[in-house]
């Protein structure tokens, strides 16, 4: 059994089956078309669930029905023991950054640079203001942060802030505005922007197709990191490897519907005809 | 010189809150208020400015029987074109705002107010912010026509100076003098606030 399957459990004794997000029997139509055809999913903390499939299959809509980004037509989302029915008229109160996105388009604020976009939402939460100001270099940021106030909030947020920065070698790059960043920078932008809120569910679409190996290593340990911490990841891959090495459990889409669900045996003697047809697509094309 | 800048100022405040308030309004209600506010910007695009005034005081004031005094004909005719100016910049500005920006926000647990003030604004005054003061310096240009329904203002004090000296030449010289000092500013302001915020947002 996997490392991060065993602390999935071991969350969900703990917690009596009760912190989890969960979709059921989510249906989402536009016009005559099921976009999501009756899926139940859950995530538990803990868990890194990789979703695979062809493109528009329903992935992103899945993803933005568990965000509540939009409502389904029918079904229930529940979050942690919050349950959410849908249709509804009542107004939702909204359960972010509890659960946070990455999008593939990333929607990077174009008027701040990197650094104010990944700073910006924590500073309005906290009323807290990072030090981090244009620097020569990384460490000298790095020493700063270390010395501000020890046992404040304040100083932890700051840690947290310079560490992910470090972490993901952005020091070069952060006071750049997104425009001036290549696709790579601004995806590792946009994830420290989500991590650093510290989520409890985490979902990321697509969010290595413009990194080099190096950095899908370090965000693919990472995520490994965060979920060892009891955060929920639910990731939109195509990049086959990385699902094998993240993933805890393997679901495959298309056409709206989950087709397989299970641990990493989905990748690698699938059951499904449709899905053993996709991933030989996807390894000869690789 | 007091006239000018009096009417000018009338204009501008008038023009930028209530153009802004129903540019704003007009995002949001499409139909009740957009569509109409369109209809109407329009239609007096294509209606020159001296007519307009014309029309405004001399046949809608005798169809109603009344008389207004030619200071408040060319303040209400010159507030209306600048309101549905500024209105139509800001409506088309709101209307193509981005939402990716907005759910950005939403899903990083910030609130409308502060998408509104952190996100929304800052983008949308740094693309409408030179565009409005351009308009606003044609509206001051468009004062000058105040002088042809005898308001008195800077031109027509002009037009009375050279009726008394003739000196022509001196006089519109200065008369452009004046504009110039107020009008290059403004412009070199708008130009600035263009180069430093309107910059492109593509990505590579």
């Amino acid at each position: 059994m996997a490392e991060n399957e065993i602390y999935a459990r071991l969350f969900r004794e703990m917690t009596q089956d009760k912190l989890m997000l969960e979709g059921r029997k989510l249906i989402r139509t536009v016009g005559t078309r099921k976009i999501i055809d009756n899926v139940d999913l859950e995530l538990l903390p803990g868990e890194i669930s990789v979703i695979i499939g062809p493109s528009g299959s329903g992935k992103t809509t899945l993803l933005k029905l568990l965000a509540m980004l939009e409502p389904p037509d029918s079904g229930t989302i529940v979050v942690n023991e919050r349950e959410y029915t849908f249709p509804s008229d009542k107004k939702i109160p909204p359960p972010w950054p509890l659960i946070t996105v990455v999008f593939q388009q990333l929607f990077l604020w174009p008027h701040l640079t990197l650094f104010q976009n990944i700073k910006l939402p924590l500073t309005l939460r906290s009323g807290w203001k990072p030090g981090l100001e244009r620097r020569k270099n990384q460490q000298e940021s790095v020493n700063a942060a270390h010395s501000v106030q020890d046992n404040s909030a304040d100083a932890s947020e700051q840690r947290r802030l310079e560490d992910l920065i470090e972490l993901f070698d952005m020091g070069n790059f952060v006071h750049r505005y997104p425009n001036e960043s290549s696709v790579g920078q601004r995806q590792r932008a946009a994830l420290v922007r989500a991590l650093v809120l510290q989520p409890e569910y985490l979902l990321l679409d697509e969010i290595t197709s413009a990194l080099d190996v190096e950095q899908i290593s370090i965000i693919l340990s990472y995520l490994k990191r965060l979920s060892k911490k009891g955060i929920g990841i639910l990731i939109i891959t195509h990049l086959l490897n990385f699902a094998r090495e993240a993933a805890d459990k393997v679901i495959f889409m298309d056409a709206g519907q989950i087709i397989e669900s299970g641990g990493r045996e989905v990748l690698d003697s699938p059951a499904h005809e449709r899905v053993k047809k996709f991933l030989s697509v996807i390894e000869s094309a690789s | 010189m007091g006239t000018t800048f009096k009417l000018a100022l009338i204009v501008w405040v008038l023009g930028l809150t209530i153009g802004g308030l129903i540019g704003s309004l007009g995002a949001k209600w499409k139909f009740i208020i957009g569509f109409p506010s369109k209809i109407f910007s329009f239609v007096l695009s294509g209606v020159p400015i001296l007519v307009f005034l014309f029309w405004l005081h001399y046949p809608l004031q005798a169809l109603l029987g009344v008389v207004i005094d030619p200071f408040v004909t060319a303040a209400a005719t010159l507030t209306i074109i600048n309101i549905f100016a500024v209105a139509d910049v800001i409506r088309g500005v709101l209307l193509d705002f981005p939402s990716q920006y907005i759910i950005a926000g939403r899903v990083c647990g910030m609130t409308s107010a502060q998408i509104l003030v952190h996100i929304q604004l800052p983008i949308v005054l740094r693309q409408t912010v030179p565009v409005l003061l351009m308009i606003q310096v044609n509206m001051l240009q468009a004062t000058l026509f105040a002088s042809l329904i005898s308001v008195n203002e800077i031109f027509r004090v002009a037009q009375q100076i050279n009726a008394q000296i003739y000196k022509p030449v001196e006089i519109y010289t200065a008369l452009g003098l004046v504009f110039l000092a107020v009008c290059l500013p403004l412009n070199g302001l708008a130009l600035w606030l263009k180069m430093k915020f309107t910059r492109d947002y593509s990505e590579k």
